[in-house]
């Protein structure tokens, strides 16, 4: 026979911690999801994280996933749109992200330590500064490619010296 | 379209940017439409990026390519810059190649 115990109701975890400490989505790699997918995230981490610490995440996942949308899907045939999945987790000490892609691998170049494009007041560079941002705003930043999907993964600090 | 307000004065143009956002979205179409702004003009051009919160690479890489177009060794000068946008010129460094004012406002006083 099975005893009565009465139901004791577990002691409540903390409820220090954020409500919504994550955020995920899948969606097709174009410029105007990128748009809207950031704005959800501003969204749901603004009043949780402050502005400095929101714009830098907005900058760099900007980068990224504008970089997926207008080169992820130049495949030797044709152009073939890739697939986003982005999640962002709320620690401590920062905001974790992680994006996969099925679009084309990422250029080794893009992850080699770079330096601003030389400032030539005749000659302004207009391009080449999305992956020194990326690199100069994002800790423990790591890519790697399994099978057919990119890998990317950093975090953000909530301190910028951080970085 | 990019939606811009111009206003001409008697010795330069203030360009109003009335977008949230100059990013990948918007800015081949935003650099082209300055430009065409700024090919005719004759005197210096004030881009007033007061509504801006949010500037990307690509919107940095159209603010250059005006620059570089503007005739006649005209200055593009920039105004008004949040910090969002201010926090892009200045990890880029690029904020050493434009003059940037605090405010539209501000360039109207110093030169009435």
């Amino acid at each position: 026979m099975i005893p009565n115990i009465p139901f004791k109701p577990k002691p409540r975890g903390r409820t220090l911690r954020p409500r919504q400490p994550m955020f995920h989505r899948v969606f097709e790699a174009r410029l105007d999801n990128v748009r809207t997918v950031l704005n959800d995230i501003r969204k749901r981490f603004s009043g949780d994280v402050s502005d400095d610490t929101m714009g830098r995440l907005e900058l760099v996942l900007a980068e990224v996933m504008n970089n997926v949308a207008k080169h992820g899907g130049e495949q030797a045939s044709a152009f073939i749109r890739p697939s986003i999945h982005l999640c962002i987790v709320r620690h401590e000490s920062g905001l974790a992200c992680a994006i996969t892609d099925d679009g084309v691998s990422l250029p080794s170049e893009c992850l080699l330590p770079r330096s601003l494009p030389q400032i030539d007041q005749g000659a302004l560079p207009e391009g080449g500064f999305g992956w020194y941002l990326i690199q100069d705003l994002t800790q423990a930043l790591c890519y790697y490619r399994e099978e057919r999907r990119n890998f990317l993964a950093f975090s953000i600090p909530f301190t910028p010296e951080a970085a | 379209m990019p939606k811009l307000t111009v206003t001409p004065a008697e010795d330069h143009l203030t360009i109003l940017v009335e977008e949230s956002r100059l990013d990948a979205a918007i800015s081949t179409r935003f650099k082209d439409r300055i430009r065409e702004i700024v090919m005719t003009s004759r005197t210096a051009v004030i881009l007033d990026m007061t509504n801006i919160e949010f500037m990307d690479s690509s919107g940095l890489g159209a603010v250059i390519a005006v620059h570089k177009a503007m005739p006649g060794g005209r200055v593009l000068e920039l105004a008004g810059l949040t910090p969002n946008v201010e926090r892009v010129f200045r990890l880029t460094r690029m904020d050493t190649v434009f003059k940037i004012h605090p405010s539209a406002q501000n360039v109207q006083e110093k030169r009435a």
